[in-house]
């Protein structure tokens, strides 16, 4: 660590003597900036992926004399760790959208303005762009989005398959986390349920998850789980099946992307989320989706130099570096253009069920009580306590739970 | 005859139960141990025993540092818990003793205050901890060390009840005697009591040991992200997260199995001295 501090220092140092050629040395402001990443972003394995980011944004820079600080912190827990105590957290730090609000609750994350606001707008698409706003003010430059979809074996199914669930149910054996509530909504929200309003921003219009078109689902659900060519994906029982050979096609993220690959090899297949049948019509599952976005603390001390580094860390240079050394898929709106990145079936299947197969995960802080109850409804068909006989009950005793504040 | 066989009887049902609880009881840590030896990846298996075995979960541990520094979180902890554990031993055995052998005003109300503070949850002052040690500028760098070393043993004092009641067997007329032969408090501690009271310290100390050993609650809110001060628990914690179970599960039995052993041996070492270290102690 203390070598690497000394490098970077070098590096630094050796940065601003080239670039500080014409200026005189006292010119040179001293910036220390503080910045938090998942550790894969900062291990040697993985190429250095932020050191690398930042030296370069230093080389960049030579007007400032910046000495990094890195800590670790993955996405999920960055926010709240920041909110915790902003004075004395990163400048600069990665973070999944979903927990926003906790962000700005704790008047911890920086609002961007100016012309950084135009460069995010520029470069992302409306719905990236929508899951790093809250009250119209942009808390983040977005570089990944953040959603699950289908991993499948080619050997089984053919690309036609994949769009219909009970055809793959037919041809070979699927595996879907049925008892996790980030998984679980697709289909009900698929089937016309929905959460705070249209655009999940309105929490006056609550949660409806509990009209006959969820019983619908609920039924459906009840006999998916008695199909036996249906395997509930628990505890890493998804892929342990893949790696068996008793599962053929699994939901889960990028994350697990490298593992699937080493056991389908060329046989790995990515697709956006089937369709299923419901009593006769087909209907589209839709994922919760968000982003992970670079975020600026708002009790910085070098605020220009924080949101400008936010901003390159999430520029297509930036995004393109982190595809190749981590395989983090872009979502950078120029670098999608791009025939390499593009042609890359993950990038394809994630951006695709982004774009078509999701809906954007709403952050409206009510949305914790959206949890509990689908995940014990997905345990309660299970566990066979759920039944079509009760269905309807058991549906609209979810609604409501997801609609009130007590635990 | 017949009672002899009644007796079998009942020495073959008893110990057949006794069999089966010893099984049950034993059966998870055999599993992580047979999990830290399993060849196959991921975290969940179909089988009960692994189909094969394999030492690289063990050797991924300690090679495989930059993204999961293992080695070092071991270090960070081991430094931890040694010195926390003298400094809460000492508290300990020294309150214990007070509060055994001298008589003072404040002694009763002292007690009643352990007690009652001891009901709360240590973790409850956890925010408050966390920004006292920041005011005085002990959650950066290496001083979160100290930092966690104040807190496992700042709060030791308060569990003295065990050895206080180990001190007042402790025949009093040792003390009277050494008293009169001019011994100072300080002496009788370190020459009478503490010689007399080995079983008790054995047991305070792998206390404390243990205790920020295993503790992941307060390491977790003082180390934040400084990802090089980490401890074990926050360690084999982190091999869970979604992006690291696949592939680090077994390596996380492997590290479950390898915290265990500075407690073995800990214990191991110390367990000889588990006598009863009154024996002989007054005479007539």
């Amino acid at each position: 660590m203390k070598k690497q501090i000394a490098l970077l220092m070098a590096g630094v140092l050796a940065a601003s003597v080239f670039g500080g050629c014409g200026t005189s040395g006292s010119d040179t402001e001293q910036v220390r900036l503080m910045v938090w990443s998942p550790s894969n972003d900062q291990s040697k394995d993985n190429g250095e992926w932020l050191q690398t980011c930042c030296e370069n944004f230093a080389a960049q820079h030579p007007e400032w004399d910046i000495t990094f600080v890195y800590g670790v912190a993955d996405e999920a827990s960055a926010a709240t760790q920041v909110a915790q105590d902003p004075t004395a957290s990163a400048d600069v730090f990665f973070y999944a959208n979903n927990v926003l609000t906790t962000l700005t609750n704790a008047n911890a994350g920086a609002k961007f303005g100016g012309k950084y606001v135009e460069e995010i707008k520029a470069t992302n698409s409306e719905a990236m762009l929508k899951s790093v706003t809250w009250d119209g003010e942009i808390y983040g430059a977005p570089y990944t989005s953040n959603i699950w979809y289908m991993y499948y074996d080619k050997s089984v199914f053919t690309e036609e398959d994949v769009k219909s669930l009970d055809t793959m149910l037919e041809k070979g054996v699927v595996s879907f986390p049925f008892t996790n509530s980030w998984y679980l909504p697709s289909f009900f929200i698929g089937n016309g349920c929905t959460l705070f309003g249209e655009d999940g921003t309105d929490e006056e219009a609550g949660v409806e998850f509990g009209g006959a078109n969820a019983v619908e689902v609920t039924d459906y659900l009840i006999d998916l789980n008695a199909n036996p060519n249906f395997k509930i994906d628990a505890d890493g029982s998804g892929i342990a099946g893949l790696r068996d050979g008793s599962i053929n096609a699994m939901f889960t993220g990028s994350w697990d992307a490298a593992a699937i690959k080493e056991i389908l090899g060329d046989n790995m297949g990515v697709a956006a989320l089937p369709t299923y049948n419901l009593n006769g019509k087909e209907v589209q599952m839709q994922a919760y989706g968000g982003s992970k976005a670079v975020g600026v603390n708002a009790h910085s001390k070098y605020m220009v130099q924080a949101v400008e580094l936010a901003i390159y860390l999430a520029s297509a240079e930036a995004q393109q570096l982190h595809y190749e050394l981590l395989n983090v898929v872009p979502c950078n709106t120029e670098l999608l253009q791009d025939e390499a990145i593009a042609s890359d079936p993950v990038v394809f299947a994630q951006n695709d069920t982004f774009d078509r197969t999701s809906i954007l995960q709403p952050i409206v802080p009510q949305m914790n009580n959206c949890w509990v109850p689908v995940e014990n409804l997905g345990k309660g068909i299970r566990n066979g306590s759920v039944t079509h006989d009760n269905a309807k009950q058991m549906t609209e005793d979810m609604n409501t739970a997801m609609n009130s504040d007590g635990i | 005859m017949s009672h002899k066989t009644t007796k079998k009887v009942k020495n073959i049902a008893v110990h057949c139960l006794l069999a089966v609880l010893a099984f049950i009881w034993v059966f998870p840590i055999l599993w992580v141990v047979l999990t830290s030896f399993r060849a196959e990846k991921g975290s969940y298996v179909s089988t009960f025993l692994p189909q094969s075995y394999t030492f690289d979960n063990y050797i991924k541990l300690f090679t495989d540092t930059s993204l999961l520094n293992f080695p070092q979180m071991f270090m960070n902890t081991l430094i931890i818990a040694i010195f926390s554990c003298i400094l809460s031993a000492f508290y300990v055995l020294s309150a214990s003793y007070c509060l055994s052998r001298l008589k003072f005003k404040l002694r009763k109300p002292y007690m009643n205050m352990a007690m009652i503070l001891g009901l709360f949850p240590s973790f409850m002052s956890m925010i408050a901890v966390y920004f006292i040690l920041k005011a005085v500028g002990l959650t950066e760098g290496s001083l979160i060390r100290v930092a966690l070393i104040l807190c496992y043993s700042g709060g030791a004092a308060l569990g003295f009840q065990i050895s206080k009641g180990f001190f007042d067997t402790i025949p009093k007329e040792i003390d009277e005697a050494a008293l009169i032969d001019g011994c100072t408090r300080w002496r009788i501690f370190t020459r009478i009591t503490i010689p007399l009271s080995k079983p008790i310290i054995i047991y305070t100390i792998l206390t404390s040991f243990m205790g920020p050993w295993l503790d992941f609650i307060f390491a977790k809110v003082i180390c934040r992200a400084n990802a090089d001060q980490y401890t074990v628990a926050i360690g084999l914690w982190k091999m869970l997260e979604k992006e690291y179970i696949d592939g680090w599960y077994t390596s996380f039995a492997a590290g479950a199995v390898l915290i265990s052993i500075p407690i073995a041996i800990l214990f191991l070492c110390l367990q000889r001295f588990y006598v009863d270290g009154l024996s002989g102690a007054v005479k007539g």
